[in-house]
């Protein structure tokens, strides 16, 4: 009984360094040794040597970490490596003793037996095997691998500098790769997401607001050539007739500014007032005319000065929407207390 | 025992559509004679027709446009979409004519956009997106590719070579010859564990299987349900041909496979 505690006590240090799981057996180890302590001295020796029976386990656990790690290796056809490693087994077997290195031999042996039992499935298999190192190889060269070295064995090693991919490599694959597959072209909206974005700067309104202005001057001689009545002549005529009035009544007295409402109502029709105001509108876009709020915050209109024409286009333009309604019409007749109209309506009416 | 008849009443009622459902679709997997999607019991051919009466086709012709949209968004990632997502988030107080809306919709893809809905799963009914066309020879240029195809198309022969399954160990080993390591950042893939495991098993291209009486556990790889509707074996051996400088047919088994009538989608082999 003491023997065996001694040898209890001298298998914990190694059983500390051992596999988490011999723990477990320890308890079963006791027992057993106590039973095999039973038979004759020199045999319990043997069984009981330390030394030996750590060297058994190693051995094992070396062997069945040829067959779990190096696994391609040992399922290639082409060596016999397995058949050494269960010979080898073989071998240690005749010297266990204890549970613990038979529970090692029972591991190596269903890892093997796996092993054996991929090896078989090649061998059923009619035509050529297929080999995943050469199939790496070859995709390699694919991929335009530029091998410094022609050493299989360095290449076996993902970590070797050893040749060097080119950036495209993987694009390479893809390229080719993609005809194998069906699939479906994913959706994406063309013009992406709603970007709201501020509206065009005010520059762009200036040039276009230039360009009518030398389009009118250049239209009216050429409509005057023709003989030809349309509306657009009509109109034409009246803004310079509402010019020609707006200037006099400027030349008679350029101090007292005109007012613009008295200046395009007509008391008598309003629709004459509409017209008048449709009329001064142009004048205003084409900057003949110019309208500004006097001290009463009221708008006034007066005739811009030949010279000021260009010097007008390079003010900043304003645009403002003029309404009126019947309503409007007689509340500013009453306001202004407008008995006449400024501007006469013309001779021929065609509307 | 009224668990019993409810269970053959609805049994009844999925057969007597069953012949209206495969005019609408042709998967080869799915197998419709039980519908055991309890939340949502499959609308009889007569419901339907009732239900159609209560929209008007402009309606009708809007959901199915919403569905075709449903789908065509959720292609983008390569998931498959759940017809429990249709019902809940698309079609709503329409779910009473979802067979007539899947149809059309199915025939929108077909005709308009050269697809074809396939359902991968017809017990959780999951549907994929699939093109009916085949892939030029050379595809244009200007399309640019995604290099984890090419990651994706490695995995998939491996697999597919080597029978069927495989360890997943064979995977990483294969990868880190191509100077693929799993354990670390690639700079073109990032987390090749995270893409293979994860992104290319949640697309259905692959299936990530526990082998069992494993210990430590290992795992091993399939193909998914999409690959076997998109990829093309018969392609697959070709350019395993071309890069071995063999003839496809000398794997015999693969080649066997590839041209089986389950094996092969439909492709015939290109003359190279």
């Amino acid at each position: 009984m003491k023997r065996t505690r001694g040898g209890a006590d001298e298998e914990s240090p190694r059983q500390n360094g051992s596999a988490g799981r011999r723990k477990g057996s320890q308890q079963q180890g006791d027992g057993d040794d106590g039973g095999l302590a039973i038979g004759p001295p020199d045999l319990q020796d043997e069984d009981n040597d330390p030394g030996l029976r750590r060297e058994i386990r190693s051995k094992y656990r070396d062997l069945i970490n040829t067959v779990t790690q190096n696994r391609e290796d040992m399922l290639s056809p082409s060596n016999n490596k397995l058949t050494e490693v269960l010979q080898e087994a073989v071998k240690l077997f005749k010297d266990v003793r204890q549970p613990r290195e038979a529970a090692l031999d029972a591991h190596l042996l269903v890892v093997a037996t796996d092993l054996g039992n991929e090896k078989a499935s090649q061998l059923f298999t009619e035509g050529t095997t297929f080999d995943p190192t050469a199939f790496s190889e070859h995709l390699l060269s694919f991929m335009g691998l530029n091998r410094l070295e022609d050493d299989e064995d360095e290449q076996q090693n993902g970590g070797a500098v050893d040749g060097y991919l080119p950036q495209d490599a993987w694009h390479r694959v893809a390229r080719r790769a993609e005809c194998c597959f069906r699939t479906a072209p994913s959706f994406h909206y063309m013009m992406g997401s709603f970007h709201a974005e501020p509206p065009p700067p005010k520059q762009r309104i200036e040039r276009q607001r230039k360009a009518p202005s030398k389009e009118a001057k250049r239209i009216m001689p050429t409509q005057l050539k023709k003989m030809e009545d349309s509306h657009q002549e009509a109109t034409e005529k009246e803004v310079e007739r509402i010019l020609g009035y707006l200037k006099s009544y400027y030349q008679d007295d350029p101090t007292s500014p005109i007012s613009y409402y008295e200046f395009v109502i007509d008391p008598t029709s309003f629709s004459r007032t509409v017209e008048n105001i449709f009329h001064m509108s142009f004048l205003i876009r084409d900057g003949l005319a110019r309208m500004y709020l006097d001290n009463d915050k009221l708008p006034c209109i007066a005739p811009v000065e030949e010279g000021e024409v260009d010097a007008g286009g390079s003010y900043s333009r304003k645009q403002c929407i003029v309404s009126i309604s019947p309503k409007i019409w007689k509340e500013l007749i009453e306001a202004f207390d407008i008995r006449d109209t400024m501007i006469q309506p013309p001779n021929t009416q065609n509307e | 025992m009224c668990c019993c008849q409810r269970m053959t009443q609805r049994k009844r009622l999925s057969n007597t559509q069953s012949s209206s459902q495969n005019k609408r679709q042709s998967m080869p997997l799915a197998s419709q004679e039980e519908d055991d999607d309890l939340t949502f019991p499959q609308p009889s051919s007569s419901q339907v027709q009732r239900g159609l009466e209560r929209f008007t086709p402009a309606q009708v012709d809007q959901k199915t446009a919403e569905v075709v949209q449903f789908f065509l968004v959720r292609d983008q990632k390569k998931i498959p979409v759940r017809r429990a997502d249709l019902v809940k988030h698309v079609l709503k107080d329409y779910r009473n004519i979802y067979p007539e809306i899947m149809k059309r919709a199915a025939r929108t893809f077909d005709q308009v956009f050269g697809l074809k809905i396939v359902e991968i799963d017809s017990k959780n009914h999951m549907y994929i997106l699939v093109n009916k066309l085949e892939t030029a020879e050379a595809p244009p240029i200007m399309n640019p590719t995604n290099p984890k195809t090419g990651l994706l198309f490695v995995v998939l022969s491996l697999i597919f070579m080597k029978g069927g399954a495989v360890r997943e160990n064979l995977i990483w080993n294969t990868l880190k010859k191509l100077r693929v390591d799993a354990g670390e950042k690639h700079e073109e893939f990032g987390d090749v564990k995270k893409a293979i495991t994860d992104e290319f098993v949640r697309q259905r291209y692959l299936e990530y299987v526990r082998i069992p009486h494993t210990e430590p556990v290992e795992f091993e790889f399939r193909w998914g349900q999409r690959a076997e509707v998109e990829v093309s074996k018969v392609k697959i051996l070709e350019f395993m041909g071309e890069l071995h400088d063999q003839d496809p047919q000398s794997w015999t088994q693969q080649f066997r496979e590839a041209h089986s009538i389950s094996g092969s989608s439909q492709t015939a082999p290109s003359s190279r």
